[in-house]
C-alpha cells in the first residue's frame, strides 16, 4: 500500500472518510441491468479491434456477394441453404442487405473509410530526410559509422565516444532507430 | 578556437518545479447535479465527449458541460478492508493506492477504446453525479457520444452493446468531435485540422459534409508529444538521480514548448551563448542535500572544551598509573640496590643462593637489572616531574669489536654480536642521512641550472617548456584515446591486450624464439614485468599514471606562466576547456555552471532545444521517426491534389479550422498559414482560423446539434439497434459513414 494511504490513515480517520465519500463503488446503480455480463475478452488492442472489425466486414460481404453472384434457382433456395446458414444469421445478413441498399439510394455522406486506410501516408517531401544530430537536436552533417548516430560537430562525436551501449540504444530510439533487421 | 571569453551569468531567473502526478484539488466529492435531469424531458439528451484526455458531459440544453473527467478509473480491493473502492475521473489522484491502480479507457497513443470496463466506470459516474434515478433500471434519456473518425466497427458495437444491453438506452447517437467543434464555429465549407491528445485529423467539409475518403490521420497528439520529450530527456541526462513520467513531461509540453517559425534556422542558434538564459528552462526535481551539519562556533569551542577536559582527564590518569608504577619500580630499585650491598658482604655460596632466590644467576645480572631500572626511573621523572637531566650526546664505542674472539669469553661474544648489530644499524641510518642530503643538493643543482639556463637563454628555455607541455598534452590525449580504444572490442588496442594476455596464461608462448634460444627469460630484463601493467584494465589500473600526466602538466604550465609573457591563464588546458563554449555544456546544463558534486545540480534538467522539438513533430514527423508526411505536407496534399478538380477549393482554402488541444502551441496557427501560402500557388485565398475554445468546442457542438432538429433521425432506438445490427449508425453530418 502507497505510503500515503497509511499515513494519512493511521493520523486519523480524514483519508479514509474522503476515500468512503469518493468511492462509487457502494453507490447504488439501479440503472445497470443486473444479470448483464459483458462478453469475455471484449478489451482488445487496437491490432486485434482490427482484425475482428475487418472479419464482420468480410463476413458480410462473402454472405451477400454470395447471394448476388451465384444466383440459386428459386426451387433449390428453398429446399436447402447452400451456405448453411442459420435461419437467425440469414435474416440478419438480408436485412443488411436490404438496408444498405437503401442507404445507397439515400443521400449518403460518402463511401465508409476503414481506420486503417485513414492512416497518412508516408512522406515525399525531400524536408523530411533533413537530418539533425541525435544528442543537441542542431544540424547534423555527419553520421557515425559504428552506431548510426548523427551529430553535429566534434565535441558531440566526442561525446558519443564515451556513451555506452545502453545511452546509444536510447538515443536511436527517439527517432525509432534502433530496430536492427535480421 | 576564439580567446574571448564568455561572460557568465547572472542566476537563472526562474527556476521551475514539477507535480508527479496529477495533483488531487477536489475537497470532497463532487456534488450529484440532479437538477439537469428534473429539467429534463425524455426527449433531452445526454451528451457525452469521450475525449481521449478528458471525458466531457452534460445535457443538451446545457451551455457547458457539467462534468469534466480524466478517462481513468481505478477499481481494485483493499485487502485490510476486506471491500472494493472504484475511484473515477481525478478522484483517484486522492489516494496513492488508487493512482498506482488507476487504468484508463484508451490503449495509449491511439484514440480506440481499449478497456471498456473502465469506460463503464466512467459512464457509471456520469450517471450518478447526473442525478439520474434509474427508477425503471435503465437509463431513460437518449446519449449522444463523440467517437473517432472512421470508428472501429468492433468498437462501436461493444459500445452500442453496453448502451443498449447495459444501460437500456432509449436511443443513441454519435458523431465526431472535431467535426461538433467545426459545426460549433458556424463553419460550412473548410478543412477541419484537428490536432487532439492522440492523433491529428484533417477532414475536408465542403457544404456541411465532411468527405471522409479525403480525410487523412497522422498518428501524433499531445500524449506522443509528452512521450517523445520523456525519451528526449532519459536520453539527455542517462544518470539523473531522480524519476521522470509522462505527467511531468506534460507539464513542460503545455507550459513551456512553443511552435517554431522557423525551426531549422531556430534551432541552430537556439544554444548561442547570447540569450541562452531566456530559452533555456531549469527545472529542479527534489533533492536531498547531503547533510553537512554547520556547527556554529560557541558549538565547535563546545565541542573542542569537551575534547580538552577529557584529554586531561587520560592524561591524569595515565600519569597517576605511571606514577604508580615509578613508585613500584624505586621500590623494587631501592631492594635490588639493598640487595647488592648485602650480596657484596656475603660469602660466594650464600651470596649465590640469594641470588638464585631472586632469580639471577650473577651479580652482572644483577647490576644490569638495577642499571636498567636506573634509566627507566630517569626517563621516567623526565616525563613526569620534568626533571631535566639532559642526556649528553655520548658518542656510542663500540669497544669489543676490534677484540679478537680469542680474547673474549662467552658473554663477551653475546655483546660484541649485540654491538656488531647496533654498529650496523647506526651506520645504515647515517648512509641514509647522507643520501638525503644529497639528493637535496642535486635537486638544487638541477634548479641552479634551470634558473642559469633561463636567465642566460630565456627563448630556448621557454621553447624546451613549450615541446614538453606539448608532450605532456600528447600523453594525456594517447592516454584518453587508448582508453576509449580499450572500450571497444574490436579495436588494434584491444586485440593486443587480448593476445597478450593469451600469450601470458599460455604455457608455451608462441612469441616467436629467437636465434634459438629455448630458454624462458621473461623478468631477465625488469621492463618484462611492464606487460602486467599493460593488461590492466578499470578501476585502479592506472591512477597514479593518470595523476602524475596531470600534475606534471599542471608543473609545465605554472613554469611558463611565472615566465613566459605569452602564455596568459586563458592559454592553460583548463581554460581552453572553458564550459562556457561547450555546446553540450549549454544543451545539458544551459549557461550556467556545473558543480558535479553538487546534489541540486544534479536533479537539475534543462529544457531548451526540447522547447521547439517536441511540438514540431507535427510538422516534421521523421524527427519522431514517424513514417508519415507531416501536417502541411498532408494539408497541401488535400487542397492542391485531392481537391483538385472539386469547384469547392477556393472555399476550403478560405477557412483551414483548427481545433484540439495541441493546436494551443504559441505560434501554431501562424506557423501552418505560412508553411500553407508557400505550398500553395500564388495568390490563393486563405483564411486559417482557431476554434473559440479549441478543447470545449467539440461538447458544446454535439449539445447544440443535440438539442437541434437535425439530431432527431440520426438517433438509432433500441429495436432499430437490435434489428439492424451491432454497429448500426444512421449516417449524418458530423458523424461516421456507415455504408461501404
Amino acid at each position: 500500500m502507497a505510503p500515503t494511504t497509511l499515513a494519512a490513515a493511521s493520523i486519523d480517520g480524514g483519508h479514509d472518510a474522503l476515500l468512503n465519500q469518493l468511492d462509487i463503488y457502494a453507490v447504488s446503480k439501479p440503472w445497470r441491468k443486473p444479470h448483464w455480463k459483458p462478453p469475455q475478452r471484449r478489451n482488445k488492442t487496437v491490432k486485434q479491434a482490427i482484425d475482428a472489425s475487418r472479419r464482420d466486414a468480410t463476413n458480410i460481404n462473402t454472405q451477400a456477394n454470395s447471394g448476388a453472384s451465384t444466383p440459386f434457382p428459386p426451387a433449390s433456395g428453398s429446399a436447402a441453404t447452400p451456405l448453411q446458414l442459420n435461419p437467425a444469421e440469414a435474416s440478419e445478413d438480408l436485412s443488411r442487405l436490404v438496408l444498405s441498399k437503401r442507404m445507397q439510394a439515400a443521400l449518403s455522406i460518402g463511401p465508409k473509410v476503414e481506420f486503417e486506410e485513414l492512416l497518412g501516408a508516408p512522406s515525399i517531401h525531400p524536408s523530411s530526410k533533413k537530418r539533425y544530430c541525435d544528442i543537441t537536436s542542431q544540424p547534423a552533417p555527419y553520421t557515425d559509422p559504428k552506431t548510426k548516430l548523427r551529430y553535429h560537430n566534434r565535441e558531440v562525436y566526442g561525446y558519443i565516444q564515451r556513451l555506452s551501449g545502453q545511452d546509444i540504444e536510447r538515443l536511436l530510439e527517439v527517432r525509432k532507430a534502433n530496430t536492427v533487421l535480421k | 578556437m576564439d580567446n574571448q571569453e564568455n561572460s557568465l551569468k547572472s542566476p537563472p531567473k526562474n527556476i521551475w518545479f514539477l507535480d508527479d502526478y496529477p495533483p488531487f484539488t477536489g475537497e470532497g466529492r463532487q456534488p450529484v447535479d440532479a437538477s439537469g435531469y428534473h429539467r429534463s424531458s425524455p426527449e433531452d439528451a445526454i451528451v457525452i465527449d469521450n475525449g481521449t484526455s478528458t471525458v466531457r458531459a452534460g445535457w443538451s440544453f446545457d451551455k457547458d458541460p457539467r462534468l469534466s473527467l480524466d478517462p481513468v478509473m481505478a477499481r481494485y480491493k483493499d485487502r485490510k478492508l476486506n471491500r472494493m473502492f472504484q475511484f473515477v475521473g481525478a478522484d483517484v489522484y486522492a489516494d496513492g493506492t488508487a493512482r498506482g491502480q488507476a487504468k484508463n479507457i484508451y490503449e495509449p497513443g491511439t484514440n480506440i477504446v481499449n478497456n471498456w470496463d473502465v469506460q463503464e466506470g466512467v459512464l457509471d459516474y456520469i450517471f450518478i453525479k447526473l442525478g439520474i434515478n434509474g427508477r425503471d433500471g435503465a437509463i431513460d434519456r437518449p446519449i449522444v457520444m463523440t467517437e473517432p473518425m472512421a470508428n472501429l466497427v468492433y468498437s462501436r458495437r461493444v459500445m452500442s452493446e453496453i448502451l443498449f444491453e447495459l444501460y437500456g438506452v432509449p436511443s443513441a447517437a454519435y458523431g465526431i468531435d472535431s467535426l461538433f467543434s467545426y459545426n460549433y464555429n458556424n463553419g460550412r465549407t473548410g478543412l477541419v485540422v484537428s490536432s487532439s491528445y492522440t492523433s491529428t485529423h484533417l477532414v475536408p467539409v465542403i457544404d456541411s459534409k465532411p468527405v471522409l475518403s479525403k480525410a487523412s490521420r497522422l498518428n501524433w497528439g499531445r500524449s506522443q508529444s509528452a512521450e517523445h520529450l520523456l525519451a528526449l530527456m532519459k536520453a539527455k541526462y542517462p544518470t539523473f538521480p531522480g524519476k521522470l513520467n509522462e505527467y511531468q513531461m506534460e507539464q513542460l509540453v503545455r507550459e513551456h514548448c512553443y511552435v517554431s517559425q522557423d525551426y531549422e534556422q531556430e534551432m541552430s542558434k537556439y544554444l548561442d551563448w547570447t540569450g541562452l538564459e531566456d530559452r533555456d528552462v531549469v527545472i529542479q526535481r527534489p533533492f536531498t542535500e547531503a547533510v553537512v551539519v554547520e556547527k556554529s562556533e560557541e558549538e565547535l569551542a563546545k565541542v573542542a572544551e569537551r575534547k580538552r577536559q577529557n584529554g586531561l582527564r587520560l592524561q591524569a590518569q595515565s600519569a597517576k598509573m605511571r606514577l604508580d608504577k615509578l613508585i613500584r619500580k624505586e621500590q623494587d630499585l631501592e631492594y635490588y640496590r639493598d640487595l647488592q650491598q648485602r650480596v657484596a658482604v656475603m660469602t660466594k655460596k650464600d651470596a649465590k643462593a640469594v641470588l638464585e632466590a631472586d632469580d639471577f644467576d650473577t651479580e652482572a645480572q644483577l647490576e644490569r637489572k638495577i642499571k636498567d631500572y636506573e634509566a627507566s626511573i630517569r626517563k621516567a621523572r623526565h616525563k613526569d616531574v620534568g626533571d631535566i637531566e639532559e642526556e649528553a650526546e655520548v658518542p656510542v664505542t663500540y669497544p669489543l669489536l676490534d677484540t679478537p674472539d680469542a680474547q673474549l669469553d662467552e658473554e663477551g661474544l653475546k655483546q660484541k654480536r649485540q654491538q656488531r648489530l647496533l654498529k650496523a644499524n647506526h651506520d645504515a641510518r647515517a648512509r641514509a642521512k647522507a643520501e638525503k642530503e644529497r639528493e637535496k643538493a642535486r635537486v638544487a643543482e638541477i634548479e641552479r641550472l634551470d634558473n642559469e639556463k633561463r636567465e642566460n637563454d630565456l627563448e630556448g628555455w621557454l621553447q624546451e617548456r613549450r615541446i614538453a607541455r606539448q608532450a605532456a598534452i600528447q600523453r594525456i590525449k594517447d592516454r584518453d584515446r587508448l582508453k576509449a580504444d580499450l572500450g571497444n572490442r574490436k579495436s588494434l588496442a584491444s586485440q593486443i591486450r587480448m593476445k597478450n594476455i593469451a600469450n601470458l596464461a599460455s604455457d608455451n608462448p608462441t612469441k616467436k624464439r629467437r636465434r634459438g634460444n629455448d630458454d624462458d627469460t621473461f623478468g631477465a630484463d625488469d621492463a618484462d614485468w611492464g606487460i602486467y601493467r599493460s593488461i590492466a584494465t578499470g578501476d585502479g589500473s592506472d591512477d597514479d599514471d593518470e595523476e602524475d600526466l596531470d600534475a606534471g602538466l599542471k608543473a609545465i604550465e605554472a613554469q611558463l606562466l611565472a615566465h613566459d609573457p605569452n602564455f596568459t591563464e586563458h592559454s592553460t588546458r583548463d581554460a581552453q576547456q572553458d564550459w562556457t563554449k561547450s555546446l553540450l555544456h549549454a544543451f545539458q546544463h544551459g549557461p550556467w555552471a556545473f558543480d558535479k558534486e553538487s546534489v541540486r545540480d544534479a536533479h537539475q534538467l534543462h529544457l531548451n532545444v526540447e522547447r521547439i522539438r517536441v511540438p514540431e513533430v507535427v510538422f516534421q514527423p521523421s524527427l519522431a521517426g514517424l513514417d508519415q508526411a507531416g501536417l502541411v505536407e498532408i494539408a497541401s496534399g488535400i487542397l492542391t491534389q485531392r481537391l483538385a478538380h472539386s469547384p469547392h477549393q477556393p472555399q476550403v482554402l478560405r477557412d483551414i479550422f483548427l481545433t484540439g488541444g495541441n493546436t494551443l502551441f504559441r505560434g501554431f496557427e501562424e506557423r501552418l498559414r505560412d508553411e500553407l501560402v508557400a505550398v500553395l500557388p500564388a495568390g490563393a485565398p486563405l483564411g486559417v482560423r482557431r476554434a473559440q475554445n479549441p478543447v470545449a468546442d467539440a461538447w458544446r457542438g454535439a449539445a447544440r446539434w443535440a438539442a437541434g432538429d437535425g439530431a432527431k433521425r440520426a438517433f438509432v432506438s433500441r429495436a432499430e439497434w437490435l434489428e439492424k445490427g451491432g454497429d448500426y449508425i444512421k449516417e449524418h453530418d458530423l458523424g461516421n459513414a456507415y455504408a461501404s
